[in-house]
């Protein structure tokens, strides 16, 4: 697909900064879309792609920085008012009402009618001609329901079209979908543009923008790194300026020989998401003791699914889990817990910590039933305080007493309650999920550290990140997971964080 | 002396008078409220002894810090029924001393013969909240406990005690037995409880007349229209007036047991493992999932100990109060239990306390409108409004959080004009 000739610019944005209690969303970005263009902005999660685009959609108030269109500043203090202005969106998680028909789902909030009364007739006739306009074929009775997730996707983009959208963006739009799906969005998007409407796309995978957009945008941290022709840039070019970043090694790693026999086995694994989608597809891997294996991937492409198979908490469609030459892919979590397996999830305050329940109480459950945590029936909440008391000093918890509840801690507090309870367990594998997911750097460094520790100890660990930072500093070998699969191995020493970058975004030799 | 040393000294001292008075003060002799204050007192004094001033205070400062809620919303409650006693043309300080009076004092023993089923249902939702579940259906478990009871009382004949304890354990049982299927359901299917007790409490209460009529009912009879044949002596729970010789002739120590039965229950979800899976799987599923705990097997055993909670609320109508099974299907003692639960915050010592007040505002309300012929109508309003006020704990969190906006805005704007 060509670039656009120099159109009129229909939308654009002067220096949006966008800034959270905590966290600085967007720097100071300027981003301009041309009339019948497809633009794409490309950044890994957390860049800032989502905040930008709900700046544009009225959902936030940008803290400066001002938004014109068609030459005019405007305002958008909702969704509504963007609306009205011709913007429509297609969230990643489609707002349509199940029960309902395709007709009643695109009129729905803006029916045709007089008064109370609404025109199904007048209203199934215009989806029908928009439909056929912009080539998007659907059946306008059908119940949501009964359709497929690409289908569904297309009514969202009725929906919008249907309030006039002249300007609509795409958050993340094939995330859900399959290949074949994939390439029917693309179609649609083609005709969409004939149509005379301008797009743009959030994504952070690279083929995709490669092959359907016109011009792209990257966001890295909140900050605006680079702006590109499609047709004149390569996916490699693209990868660097996505995830290129200055490895900042916090922590010292020392040289240490990994085992000679893996302590810890997957091979050809299967597992199927709550959708009855193979989100683990055919994975091999092995650990082995005294090394740290990192599992790098751009988010959805298995991660939590694999992390959950190994815990038990979702069954195995097929293949192998071997802990120390057994197979425990049959055993439930309780029994893989017994087999001193560890693990720190990713969402530490669903998966990790019973938020309103004591220090002590979150450091002892999984091992509640024990002794000397209890006796009999009985729980032995002296020892249950001791215990966390001791640990809580050697794992750096601040707190001034172990029974408050875990949830009044801040978040690197939560995590070092976690590891405290998960590594003191003394495993011979551990399993680590995104261990410092919105950390700050003294937390984070003191986190790796333990993690180095426990390597140094021997202890087999499989490390998964969305953060290739924390990959390269932590791994001794690095597995590049993709659709499910392991793509590729690297040493750290002999890769960079651009080729692992470029796999994990799907790139082939 | 060693302070050691006299730790099972105080301990046998604090537990003895605080048995002693609770007895009396169930047993309407108001005596028993001085032995309570006594061992309230002994029980401050020897936690200063042992652990020092500072723990002491702390302890008052929690406690008053969780009654604070509570107290705001009675106050707000009982001055909302004022307004509309005034407006209603009644005199409201007649109206609430005669309430008082009534609860609190003339007829207490009525306040407390109310409060004890209500304790047992109130433990029962108290209980499945812990676990994340809404035993709604409590009223079906309390009419299976009921029948039950009623069935083996009239024909078990055993020992005093050995029957009795029978009965109680067998009949409960039942109720648990009650909640089997909804256990089931919520586990393999993940039905709502609530839909599926309720269905359930529905079938349980209008399974009672059947059940009547097959045990001595005989509408062709006016005398022994909706009741089953009376329960042998044998049976009964045995009275306060045997011990208390002022104690009203009605009053049984089902209260006693179920008081009993809330420091049980306390025991059991804050310091066994069984209550320790319930919370963490109540509090957050997915993480006691991580940690191997089985989120089916506590919701199973949850349901099934607050069937058996709502079960003792029945036999204890039974072998208490009634003696036989009436077609009263306008007590509502289940129903009201999500109330007193609710109240108490699902704690089940609060549970002890809001099963009293219950029991008391409705004793209070008949008395008042006996004797200032105030509709009781006015005691519902104020139980509505309490417990919205004491639930809606939110609506505080909102109005704080809205004041401290405020206050800071305000700070903002000094720190600007200087």
């Amino acid at each position: 697909m060509s670039r656009q000739s120099e159109g009129r610019v229909i939308l654009e944005t002067r220096n949006i900064t966008k800034q959270f209690p905590r966290v600085l969303a967007n720097k100071d970005i300027s981003i301009k879309l041309y009339e019948n263009e497809i633009l794409s902005l490309l950044g890994e999660n957390g860049a800032g792609k989502s905040t930008l685009m709900n700046v544009l959609y009225g959902l936030y108030t940008p803290t400066s920085g001002s938004i014109r269109l068609n030459d005019q500043e405007v305002q958008f203090h909702s969704p509504k008012d963007a609306i009205e202005k011709g913007l429509g969106m297609v969230h990643q998680h489609f707002m349509l009402i199940d029960p309902l028909t395709v007709t009643e789902n695109i009129i729905l909030g803006a029916e045709p009618g007089k008064g109370l009364t609404i025109d199904y007739r007048q209203a199934r006739k215009e989806v029908v001609e928009l439909s056929e306009k912009y080539g998007l074929h659907i059946d306008p009775d059908a119940p949501i329901e009964t359709l497929s997730v690409g289908i569904q996707q297309r009514v969202e983009i009725l929906k919008a079209l249907y309030r006039h959208a002249r300007i609509l963006i795409l958050d993340e739009p094939t995330a859900v979908l399959t290949p074949q799906e994939v390439e029917e969005l693309f179609q649609v998007i083609d005709g969409l543009r004939k149509g005379g409407v301008s797009i743009i796309i959030i994504t952070h995978k690279l083929e995709e923008v490669k092959d359907i957009s016109d011009r792209v945008y990257i966001l890295r941290r909140g900050e605006m790194v680079g702006e590109r022709i499609t047709a004149d840039t390569t996916t490699a070019q693209l990868a660097n300026l996505m995830v290129g970043r200055d490895v900042v090694l916090t922590v010292e790693k020392k040289e240490k020989k990994a085992g000679d026999t893996a302590v810890f086995q997957i091979e050809d694994l299967i597992v199927l998401n709550t959708k009855k989608f193979p989100a683990i597809n055919g994975l091999s891997l092995q650990v082995k003791p005294g090394e740290i294996v990192g599992i790098a991937g751009v988010d959805g492409n298995g991660q939590s699914e694999l992390a959950e198979a190994i815990m038990g908490l979702l069954p195995v469609e097929s293949g192998k889990i071997t802990h120390r030459g057994e197979d425990i892919a049959a055993l439930n979590t309780k029994q893989r817990i017994n087999r001193n397996i560890s693990y720190v999830p990713s969402d530490r305050q669903r998966f990790g910590l019973v938020l309103p329940m004591t220090i002590g109480e979150n450091i002892m459950i999984g091992y509640h039933d024990r002794y000397p945590n209890s006796k009999g029936l009985q729980l032995n909440y002296t020892y249950i305080n001791a215990h966390a008391q001791e640990l809580s000093e050697s794992y750096d918890i601040r707190t001034p007493d172990v029974q408050n509840p875990a949830g009044k801690l801040s978040g690197g507090n939560q995590q070092k309650v976690i590891l405290a309870r998960e590594f003191s367990r003394d495993p011979a594998f551990l399993l680590v999920s995104q261990p410092t997911r919105g950390l700050d750097v003294g937390a984070i460094e003191y986190i790796h550290s333990q993690i180095l520790a426990m390597r140094d100890n021997n202890v087999a660990i499989l490390l998964i990140s969305l953060e290739l930072e924390e990959i390269f500093s932590l791994s001794d070998r690095i597995l590049v997971l993709y659709e499910g699969k392991i793509v590729k191995e690297f040493k750290p020493e002999e890769t960079s964080d651009k080729q692992v970058g470029f796999y994990m975004t799907g790139g082939k030799e | 002396m060693e302070p050691k040393k006299l730790k099972p000294v105080f301990l046998t001292a604090i537990v003895m008078l605080a048995v002693l008075g609770v007895t009396l003060y169930m047993g309407s002799s108001f005596s028993g409220l001085l032995y309570i204050l006594l061992s309230a007192v002994l029980y401050f004094a020897y936690r200063w002894l042992m652990d020092g001033k500072q723990v002491v205070i702390s302890l008052i400062r929690r406690g008053i810090q969780k009654m604070v809620v509570p107290v705001i919303g009675i106050c707000i409650a009982i001055i909302t029924g004022a307004v509309v006693m005034i407006i209603s043309n009644y005199d409201p300080v007649a109206a609430y001393k005669a309430l008082f009076y009534g609860a609190f004092v003339r007829n207490w023993h009525i306040s407390v013969l109310n409060a004890a089923p209500l304790m047992f249902t109130g433990l029962s939702v108290a209980l499945a909240f812990h676990a994340g579940l809404f035993n709604i259906g409590a009223e079906g478990q309390y009419y299976i406990g009921a029948m039950a009871a009623t069935y083996l009382g009239l024909y078990v004949n055993l020992p005093p005690f050995l029957s009795l304890a029978l009965i109680f354990i067998l009949a409960s049982l039942l109720a648990s037995a009650w909640n089997i299927v909804p256990a089931i359901l919520k586990v393999r299917t993940g039905a709502h409880e609530v839909i599926t007790t309720m269905m359930l409490a529905h079938v349980a209460r209008y399974l009672s007349p059947i059940f009547i009529r097959a045990n001595g009912g005989d509408p062709s009879n006016s005398t022994h229209a909706y009741v089953t044949d009376e329960l042998p002596m044998n049976n009964w729970l045995p009275r306060f007036n045997s011990f208390i010789p002022d104690a009203n002739y009605r009053l049984h120590v089902g209260i006693l047991i179920a008081i009993v039965v809330a420091l049980l229950v306390y025991y059991l979800l804050y310091y066994t493992k069984i209550g320790f899976e319930i919370r963490a799987v109540g509090e957050n599923k997915d993480a006691a999932r991580a940690q191997g705990i089985s989120i089916g097997r506590n919701i199973m055993i949850a349901l099934l100990i607050a069937g058996f909670l709502a079960g003792l609320a029945g036999v204890n109508q039974v072998v208490g109060l009634d003696h036989k099974l009436y077609q009263n299907l306008a007590a509502n003692y289940g129903w009201n239990g999500i109330s007193v639960a609710l109240l108490a915050g699902s704690h089940p010592i609060g549970v002890i306390f809001t099963s009293l007040l219950w029991g008391a505002m409705d004793a209070g309300g008949q008395y008042m409108s006996r004797v200032t012929q105030t509709s009781s109508s006015i005691v519902e309003i104020i139980k509505g409004i309490m417990l919205f006020l004491v639930v809606a704990k939110y609506l505080y969190i909102y109005i704080g959080n809205r004041l401290k906006r405020v206050r800071r805005r305000r700070q903002a704007a000094a720190k600007e004009a200087v």
